[in-house]
């Protein structure tokens, strides 16, 4: 059985389709990375597996729990058992990166303040940020920012991690920081986890099986060597990451100079 | 024309049920957390400091200014049927009866309703209200309650404070500036207030301090759009708890005086 089964799943806001009859199921310890173009449905569609959004059509199985039918004491102890790590950490601004870690352990657990205090070491050791517990969100880099978000989703040993574009904004080498941890907590924990990533290194490399979405459909479910040589002129184009294709709702307009390998655009 | 006006009607006043609909739910599950543990003991003392003690200064002023330009009014006023003697009676029975817990009401809506707008606004549009519901915590239940709470417990002392400054006021007005009898001022003050209406505006000052929670961290709850959205919540806030606090006001009077 597995662990998250996303059944024929349909969202729009208003008259706005976002995600059109969405197929896709996660076995226990598997890794699934959801790829896909800005507004192709990626972050609701994570919404819809935490139960932030209802959708209209299909539903959301985790455990075996339909999420949509739970109330809100059962969706609470459902989430208990999911990290989620978003886009721009969604640290607490009024909190220290320790109170931050700590917050649900604090809430949802008997632990002393010295077993959550060694707790929170453990996470943050995880994340590779050593004595950083009493910094606040505002002193903290992008790429911390994101890595405290990281501990703190996994400070109650969930089974499930979601990564909503952990690397968006950050520079390469940051970015293959956070590919690195995704990596090595997949590893350490055994978690089952969806990432939503636009960065195709870091795809190939965490991802057991590769997703794309594209306007609210799953065009194509499969291992990362399949997905690469995946014909469909889409996934071709965005592996390519050329502007010329299908891809696009509004095509650019055409180069009004062709470049030449000497234009000092391409050469840029 | 007219079937597009009646379209734009509809549709404001299907808006003003939803917006009612989703204040009241949300208001009642805001009431019901209050049981529910773990108690934030810690955010509640923060917020008793915050709603409380951060806002005595702005009371002390306010009602020292409104009570001491109504001496004035009051003893210009009865000054013209030569009975200024009765200037400091109803100064007593406005303060206590309307002028401290309505001041106090309106400028808490104006500090305290907005800075709860405010925060939970930006909360909610840098995503730290979903990720509490991530954290299996509920968001009415962590934000709404301590703030509840602290509102409740610090307007109607707030209340008397502004009662207590009122008095100060006129005291300075019509005995230090205008010198009348000290001894007389402090016993007409209170000659047409009786104990019933310290209760009543205590209790006009609790129901004010749960508009203003309520309003302040609903709007502050349901922001939606970035910044304008955040810069929206506040002024939305203090105009909603306003009226609020108005209309309340009008009928606990006519209730609680019948």
């Amino acid at each position: 059985m597995p662990v998250i089964d996303v059944v024929n799943l349909s969202k729009s806001f208003g008259k706005k389709v976002v995600l059109d009859g969405v197929n896709l199921s996660v076995q226990e310890g598997e890794s699934l990375v959801v790829l896909g173009g800005s507004g192709s449905g990626k972050t609701v569609l994570l919404r819809c597996i935490l139960g932030l959004f209802r959708p209209e059509t299909g539903h959301v199985t985790i455990e075996g729990k339909i999420i949509q039918d739970l109330d809100r004491v059962q969706l609470a102890e459902a989430r208990k058992n999911i990290g989620m790590c978003f886009q721009m950490a969604a640290l607490f601004d009024s909190m220290s990166v320790e109170e931050n870690v700590g917050f649900a352990l604090m809430r949802h657990t008997d632990m002393t303040k010295e077993e959550r205090a060694a707790r929170v070491e453990e996470c943050l050791n995880m994340v590779g940020l050593k004595d950083t517990q009493k910094l606040r969100p505002s002193e903290l880099s992008g790429g911390m920012k994101r890595r405290v978000g990281f501990a703190r989703a996994i400070a109650l040993k969930p089974k499930i991690l979601l990564f909503d574009e952990p690397t968006t904004g950050l520079d390469p080498v940051m970015t293959d920081v956070i590919g690195r941890i995704i990596l090595d907590l997949k590893h350490k924990l055994g978690v089952t986890s969806i990432t939503i990533t636009h960065d195709l290194k870091s795809a190939f490399e965490i991802g057991d099986r590769i997703a794309m979405l594209f306007r609210g459909r799953c065009l194509a479910v499969e291992e990362p060597e399949a997905f690469k040589v995946n014909p469909h002129p889409v996934i071709q184009q965005f592996l390519r990451g050329d502007a010329e294709g299908p891809f696009l709702e509004d095509p650019p307009p055409p180069p009004s100079v062709k470049r030449s390998p000497s234009h000092p655009i391409a050469t840029a | 024309m007219l079937l597009a006006l009646l379209d734009q009607l509809g549709g404001k006043v299907l808006e003003i049920i939803t917006e009612t609909g989703d204040f009241v739910t949300v208001s009642g599950r805001g009431f019901l957390a209050i049981f529910k543990r773990p108690f934030d003991g810690r955010s509640f003392l923060y917020q008793l400091s915050a709603v409380g003690v951060n806002s005595i200064p702005v009371v002390v002023l306010t009602s020292l200014a409104v009570s001491m330009v109504f001496a004035v009014q009051l003893s210009y006023g009865f000054k013209q049927f030569q009975a200024e003697g009765l200037a400091a009676q109803v100064e007593g029975l406005a303060m206590v009866r309307e002028l401290a817990p309505v001041i106090t009401g309106l400028m808490m809506a104006g500090r305290v309703g907005a800075a709860m707008a405010a925060e939970l606004g930006t909360m909610q549009v840098t995503e730290q209200i979903d990720a509490l519901e991530c954290l299996a915590t509920d968001p009415v239940h962590y934000l709404f309650v301590p703030r509840l709470l602290a509102s409740a417990v610090m307007m109607p002392l707030l209340t008397g404070l502004a009662i207590f400054f009122g008095y100060l006021g006129g005291y300075t007005l019509l005995v230090a500036v205008q010198g009348q009898s000290a001894y007389v001022y402090g016993q007409d003050f209170y000659k047409l207030v009786s104990g019933r209406d310290l209760t009543i505006a205590l209790t006009k000052g609790l129901v004010f301090g749960l508009i203003i929670a309520l309003v302040g961290c609903w709007r502050g709850y349901r922001t939606r759009g970035g910044a304008e959205g955040v810069g929206n919540a506040p002024t939305s806030s203090v105009v909603t708890s306003s009226l609020w606090i108005l209309i309340a006001d009008f009928f606990l009077t006519k209730l609680l005086l019948v």
